[in-house]
């Protein structure tokens, strides 16, 4: 597999005034170009922070990362901080989380896409507003030409997340972070936006690691699929195959959790029992242990290591489903 | 008022400068002098203006100079973090912690004086000097206003996604940081001026502003001298003093609420 990402080791963690916090443990991740990965799991199993601690976004005195990424042949970890810049929209673009607060409120939004346009690929202003409003089209914004002129507040949730998008694909990335690029949207609006960044994918080329927190966003939109919990990936597999043939029972129960059209009336949906575990005191054992149906005592004492299928699933369990106790 | 007050100038007035004097502390709304004169014969409505160009230019040069130093300094401290800010904000606090009037007090004796006693300072070098230290009172409370914003603003996801895009750091700052760090600047500017042209004033009343009268404070020490025979000589600056205070205060508020897209239109 000739990878464009390749994340080997990355642990990051945050000094905090309670101690060690450990965000993200020993991931090892592959992305060949043009692939579409989702990362799954609940709030606060690290996604968010794998994901921008591969751009190398985390700053501060109090982040601590190690291990290596390498981007299209160049590692990441090794570069400088200008050196890693210049693969920055040209390379890798990211979608964040809440279009509220992505968008700059005193700037209009022709000036917020253009001047990524202006800044790295030298385009003259008038170009660049040009292709904006190019951009603007692709995303599918009605009106293009004055959304080009409104502040970021006249725009609807939906809107801003499409301006967010057509921001980030400016400079034709090689690979796009999403970085739940629905959540703080509406259903109809979802489906809308997920379906726009599958054709732009397609017409473009390009690869993207879709995080989120649904795995049916995943099912639909991803060639493969990391689960993640407590900042460790615990299963990774092609998506048809995970949904078909999950190992790991993290993912049996976040599957359970989710709502079903056919859910009996009445009937109490299952949540995953306890919560995460303490992110500052990693113990022993699995740290799923504490919540799996499934558990054994070897299961606290020990903590299990990434196994592989012969056809490339991993997962990271003792007792995985399927296979007899 | 305000811009009246600055082309004022160039009306048709004889000289503040010029003495009446047939018209010594003549009151207001006579005829020829409609504020009356002082006990010296100065005509109150040219030294007025006169004193109005002065205390405007001097408290409008002070805030820009230590508005565009402070918010400098600020916003690079806030955006760096670390050592860079540590070493900054102690020093806003530190200035802060004088009081401002001893401190520009303290600032214009040292600097303004002569090392012979006998040689008059001229009025152009204690303008500056008074303008300097002013700045040097200003830069630590503009500053921390503009650490305190971009504080607020560098955390936001439209930094992270603008340094996603690799933009630089001066470019973040340039283009996202200072507009929204921008209108609580200037509202706490035009406060500034307010109270830049009180310490002005004030400075001219404890005789180390501008001695000779051409600003209010000059004005008003002079007027102190002669309270009981000549009130108006003291009412008439201190009460275009007081509105002057009054519009800039609401000036900065108006184009702070009209900057503010935010404000404005939620």
């Amino acid at each position: 597999m000739n990878s464009l990402l390749s994340i080997k080791d990355l642990n990051v963690s945050f000094d905090t005034p309670r101690g060690m916090l450990e965000a993200v443990r020993n991931v090892d991740i592959e992305i060949a170009a043009g692939m579409s990965v989702g990362i799954v799991g609940e709030s606060g199993s690290g996604k968010t922070v794998l994901s921008r601690a591969a751009m190398g976004l985390l700053q501060g005195s109090n982040v601590h990362r190690t291990g290596t990424v390498v981007f299209d042949g160049h590692e990441l970890t090794a570069m400088t901080r200008p050196d890693v810049r210049s693969h920055f929209g040209t390379g890798m673009a990211m979608i964040f989380q809440d279009p509220m607060t992505a968008l700059n409120p005193v700037r209009r939004i022709g000036a917020q896409i253009s001047e990524s346009l202006i800044f790295r690929l030298g385009m003259s202003k008038k170009d660049a507003l040009k292709r904006s409003f190019e951009l603007l089209q692709l995303v599918r914004i009605p009106d293009a030409k004055s959304v080009l002129r409104k502040f970021p507040y006249q725009l609807s949730g939906g809107m801003r997340q499409r301006v967010m998008i057509a921001i980030a694909i400016s400079c034709n990335p090689k690979l796009l972070f999403a970085d739940e690029p629905t959540t703080a949207l509406d259903v109809t609006v979802q489906a809308q936006i997920l379906q726009l960044l599958r054709e732009l994918r397609e017409d473009l080329g390009m690869a993207m690691i879709l995080v989120t927190h649904d795995l049916g966003v995943v099912a639909g939109n991803t060639d493969y699929v990391a689960v993640m919990y407590a900042g460790q990936v615990v299963e990774f597999a092609p998506t048809t195959k995970l949904f078909a043939d999950m190992r790991m029972p993290y993912t049996e129960a976040l599957l359970e959790s989710i709502p079903k059209i056919d859910h009996p009336v009445g009937k109490r949906l299952l949540a995953i029992a306890g919560r995460l575990p303490d992110p500052t005191d990693r113990g022993s054992g699995c740290s799923f242990a504490p919540r799996c149906k499934y558990f054994q005592n070897k299961c606290l004492e020990e903590s299990p290591t990434l196994k592989t299928d012969p056809d490339g699933h991993l997962y990271r369990c003792f007792f995985p489903i399927g296979e007899a106790l | 008022m305000l811009f009246l007050a600055v082309f004022g100038s160039l009306l048709p007035f004889k000289s503040w400068k010029f003495v009446y004097e047939d018209d010594l502390g003549v009151v207001p709304f006579s005829p020829g002098h409609i504020l009356g004169t002082d006990n010296n014969g100065y005509d109150l409505l040219s030294s007025l203006i006169a004193g109005t160009r002065m205390s405007v230019f001097i408290a409008v040069t002070a805030v820009s100079l230590g508005g565009l130093i402070g918010s400098a300094l600020g916003i690079t401290a806030a955006f760096v973090r670390g050592k860079v800010d540590i070493v900054m904000s102690t020093l806003f606090n530190v200035g802060l912690a004088v009081p401002n009037l001893v401190l520009a007090l303290a600032l214009v004796s040292v600097l303004a004086t002569n090392v012979d006693i006998n040689q008059s300072v001229p009025t152009w070098r204690r303008v500056m000097v008074l303008i300097i230290s002013l700045t040097i009172v200003l830069i630590p409370i503009l500053g921390r206003i503009a650490r305190g914003a971009t504080l607020s603003w560098s955390g936001r996801d439209f930094v992270t996604a603008a340094r996603s895009m690799g933009m630089r750091d001066r470019q973040i700052i340039m283009k996202h940081i200072v507009p929204n760090v921008l209108p609580a600047l200037i509202a706490v500017a035009f406060l500034a001026i307010g109270v830049v042209i009180i310490a002005e004033a004030s400075l001219s009343i404890l005789g180390v502003g501008i001695p000779d009268g051409a600003s209010w404070g000059g004005m008003i020490a002079r007027g102190r001298n002669d309270l009981e025979y000549s009130p108006h000589v003291l009412y008439v600056p201190v009460i275009v003093l007081a509105i002057t205070v009054i519009s800039t205060n609401h000036l900065g508020d108006v184009i702070r609420s009209s900057l503010d897209s935010r404000e404005s239109k939620v």
